[in-house]
C-alpha cells in the first residue's frame, strides 16, 4: 500500500516538472524575443521597405517582408485550404467507402508532413528551374500550400471523423445528398476543429523559411506581380542575425515580434469571427 | 387487414459475418402504428435501418431481399433513394437537432428539397411547430440554437423536422429512451394523432407502449421473425411461445426447470460448451436453466442453442451482472 502511494506521489511530480518545461520554454522563448526586440521596434520598422544597405546598418524596414510573408502565407493557406478540405471530406466513408485508396492517402500525408520544409524548397527550385523560371511570389505560394496541405487536411480530417453518426444519419433521412449532408452539416458541426487546422497549417507556413529560400527568393521591395521575388519575415531574419552587426542583429528579434503579433493576431481575429457560427454546434 | 405500405420479402442482413436479420418477410399496414418489438440486439433497428437504406453508413453489412414501397424496391441500387428517404420521416432514439437554429432545423428538409421563398418556409415552418405543439413554446425563439432546447422539446423539435418534408411514412426508433415520462406521454400522443395521415412503425422495448400504441405487431428475436399480427392477436393471443414469454416480461411463465447450471464465471465458449454438455444429459422436451455472467454469452449461448435445434424460451437479466437463459431441448 505504501509503494502505490509513493509511486503515485513520484509519478505527479515527474508530469509538474514536464509541464514546467514546456511552460518555461514558452515562456522564455516570448520573453527574450519581446526583451531584445521590444527596445529596437521602431515605426520606421513598420512602415518603410529596406533601404539599400539595410543589412549593414543603414535606415528603412521590414514592410517589404512584413508584406511578403502575408502575401506567401495567406495564398499559400487559401490554396491549400480548398485542396486540403476537398480530401478530409472525401475522406469520409460514405465517399471513399473507407478503402484502401483513403488509407495510402492518409499514408501519403503523413509521409508529406514528416518531409522537411528544405526538400520543399529544393524541389521546388527544381521545377523552376526545369521551367527556367525566377524565384517568384507565385512559387512560393505553391511550396507553402504543398507545405501546409497534410498538417491541414490531417488536422481536418480528425475533426470530421467526430462529428456524431447520428447527425448525418438525420440528414439523409431527410433526403439530403451527401454534398448537401457534407456542406451543410458536417462543415457546420466541425467548423471550430476546421479553422484550427486552417490557423496550425497557416503558423506553419508562415513561420517557415527553408521551403521559400529558393522559390520565393528576397527582395527589397514590395512584389506588385505573382511573379516578382518577394521578401519574407522568417528570413529577414535569417539575414539579420547573420550580419556581423549588433544593431542589425537586434532588428532580428523585433522581426520576430511583429511575425509573433501577426500569428496572434490572425489566430484570435478568426476565433471572434466565427464565434458567431459556433453557437448552434452540437454538444 | 387494411392496404399495405410497405413489403418487406425474405430480408437479410449481416454485420461483419453476423446474420443480424434471418429471412425476414412481413408487410407493413397503410396508415397504422406497426410496432417492432423483441429484447435489445434482437435486429429491431437493422430493419428498421433497412427501410430507409440508412443502413448503408455501417461498417461492413451485407444485405439482401427487398422492401418495396409503393412497388419501388429499396434494395435497388437503381431506386433513387432520396427520394426514398424523403417519403420517410425518421424519429431517432436520442433527440438529435441539427447545428442550426430552431427555424433552421425545420426549414433544412424543405430547403433542400427546393423550396427557397423566405414566407413559403415561415409557413411550413410554423405549421409544423404548431402541428408537434412546439410553437408557442419557441415562436419567440426562432432562431436561437436548437440544442438549447430541452431534451423533450428537442425530441418534438425532430418529429417536426421529419414531418416538414412531407413524408408518407414515420419510422421511429426507440423514440421515447431518452425522454422523461411527460415528454415520452406528449409523443406518444403526436404519434396516435399521426396516424390518421402516416403509416408509423415504431420500434420499442417498451411492450407496455407498443401496448398502447400499436395496431400491428411484429416480434423478433435475435434477427429472426417469431410472430406478426394485429396487436389484439398477437397481445391477447400470442401463437409462439417465445412471444407470450416476451410480452409476459416480468411475470415469469411457469416453466418447470428439470435442471440449473451455474455458469457464472465461465467465459465464451466454456460457457456455451457447459451448456450444451447440461443439456445433453436431459431428455427431449425437459427444460434447463443457464445462468451466465459473461456479456457476449448473452446472445451467443442462445444463438448456438437455437442453432442446434433447441427452443429458447427466454432471456432475462435477473440482477446487475448475471442473466438467466431457459433452453427446451428437442
Amino acid at each position: 500500500m505504501e509503494f502505490r502511494r509513493i509511486e503515485e506521489a513520484v509519478f505527479k511530480v515527474l508530469m509538474i516538472f514536464s509541464l514546467l518545461i514546456v511552460v518555461g520554454s514558452l515562456l522564455a522563448v516570448i520573453g527574450i524575443i519581446l526583451w531584445k526586440g521590444l527596445p529596437v521596434l521602431s515605426i520606421d520598422m513598420l512602415t518603410k521597405t529596406a533601404e539599400g544597405g539595410y543589412y549593414f546598418g543603414k535606415g528603412g524596414g521590414i514592410l517589404n517582408a512584413i508584406i511578403g510573408s502575408l502575401y506567401l502565407a495567406l495564398g499559400g493557406t487559401i490554396l491549400a485550404f480548398f485542396l486540403s478540405i476537398g480530401i478530409a471530406f472525401y475522406l469520409q466513408k460514405e465517399y471513399s467507402g473507407g478503402t484502401r485508396l483513403s488509407n495510402l492517402t492518409r499514408l501519403c500525408l503523413d509521409i508529406l508532413w514528416g518531409t522537411p520544409s528544405i526538400v520543399y524548397g529544393a524541389f521546388g527550385f527544381t521545377v523552376l528551374m526545369y521551367f527556367q523560371m525566377r524565384a517568384s511570389l507565385i512559387a512560393g505560394i505553391i511550396v507553402l500550400a504543398l507545405l501546409e496541405l497534410p498538417i491541414m487536411t490531417r488536422a481536418m480530417e480528425e475533426v470530421i471523423k467526430t462529428v456524431p453518426l447520428e447527425l448525418k444519419e438525420v440528414s439523409y433521412s431527410l433526403g439530403a445528398t451527401r454534398l448537401e449532408t457534407t456542406l451543410r452539416v458536417v462543415s457546420k458541426q466541425a467548423l471550430p476543429g476546421l479553422m484550427t487546422g486552417v490557423l496550425i497549417a497557416f503558423g506553419r507556413g508562415i513561420g517557415d523559411a527553408a521551403s521559400i529560400l529558393f522559390t520565393a527568393g528576397y527582395t527589397d521591395r514590395i512584389p506588385t506581380s505573382l511573379f516578382d521575388a518577394t521578401a519574407s519575415l522568417p528570413l529577414a531574419i535569417f539575414f539579420q542575425l547573420g550580419t556581423p552587426f549588433p544593431a542589425v542583429q537586434q532588428k532580428a528579434y523585433a522581426s520576430a515580434v511583429i511575425l509573433l503579433v501577426i500569428i496572434l493576431a490572425i489566430s484570435i481575429t478568426t476565433r471572434l469571427l466565427s464565434r458567431k457560427y459556433t453557437k448552434y454546434i452540437i454538444k | 387487414m387494411s392496404e399495405t405500405h410497405i413489403q418487406i420479402d425474405n430480408v437479410n442482413a449481416y454485420y461483419s459475418g453476423n446474420h443480424a436479420l434471418k429471412n425476414i418477410s412481413v408487410q407493413i399496414p397503410k396508415k397504422q402504428i406497426t410496432a417492432i418489438i423483441g429484447p435489445s440486439g434482437c435486429g429491431k433497428s437493422t430493419l428498421l435501418k433497412c427501410m430507409n437504406r440508412l443502413i448503408d453508413l455501417t461498417d461492413e453489412i451485407t444485405y439482401s431481399g427487398k422492401i418495396l414501397i409503393d412497388g419501388e424496391n429499396v434494395f435497388d441500387k437503381k431506386t433513387d433513394i432520396i427520394n426514398i428517404r424523403k417519403k420517410m420521416g425518421l424519429l431517432a432514439q436520442k433527440p438529435t437537432p441539427l447545428p442550426m437554429s430552431i427555424y433552421e432545423n425545420i426549414a433544412y428538409g424543405p430547403r433542400i428539397h427546393g423550396l427557397r421563398k423566405k414566407p413559403d418556409l415561415d409557413n411550413i415552418v410554423e405549421k409544423y411547430l404548431k402541428l408537434v405543439g412546439l410553437w408557442e413554446e419557441v415562436k419567440d425563439r426562432l432562431n436561437s440554437p436548437a440544442s438549447n432546447l430541452s431534451i423533450g422539446q428537442q425530441q418534438r423539435l425532430c418529429l417536426a423536422r421529419g414531418l416538414a418534408v412531407e413524408p408518407e411514412i414515420i419510422l421511429c426508433d426507440e423514440p421515447t429512451s431518452a425522454l422523461d415520462p411527460v415528454s415520452s406521454q406528449h409523443i406518444e400522443q403526436q404519434l396516435l394523432k399521426l396516424k390518421e395521415d402516416y403509416t408509423i412503425v415504431i420500434v420499442t422495448h417498451n411492450i407496455h407502449q407498443a401496448m398502447r400504441l400499436a395496431d400491428y405487431v411484429v416480434h423478433l428475436y435475435l434477427g429472426e421473425l417469431v410472430e406478426h399480427g394485429t396487436a389484439n392477436e398477437v397481445f391477447e393471443n400470442p401463437k409462439e411461445e417465445r412471444t407470450r414469454a416476451y410480452i409476459n416480461g416480468t411475470f415469469i411463465p411457469e416453466y418447470t426447470i428439470d435442471t440449473e447450471v451455474n455458469l457464472k464465471g465461465n467465459e465464451c465458449p466454456y460457457n456455451f460448451i457447459y451448456a450444451k454438455q447440461a443439456l445433453h444429459k436431459l431428455g427431449k422436451g425437459k427444460i434447463l436453466k443457464v445462468i451466465v455472467d459473461y456479456p457476449t454469452a448473452v446472445t451467443e449461448v442462445p444463438r448456438g442453442m437455437e442453432a442446434d435445434g433447441h427452443n429458447v424460451l427466454r432471456v432475462k437479466q435477473i440482477n446487475e451482472s448475471d442473466w438467466e437463459i431457459l433452453i427446451r431441448k428437442n
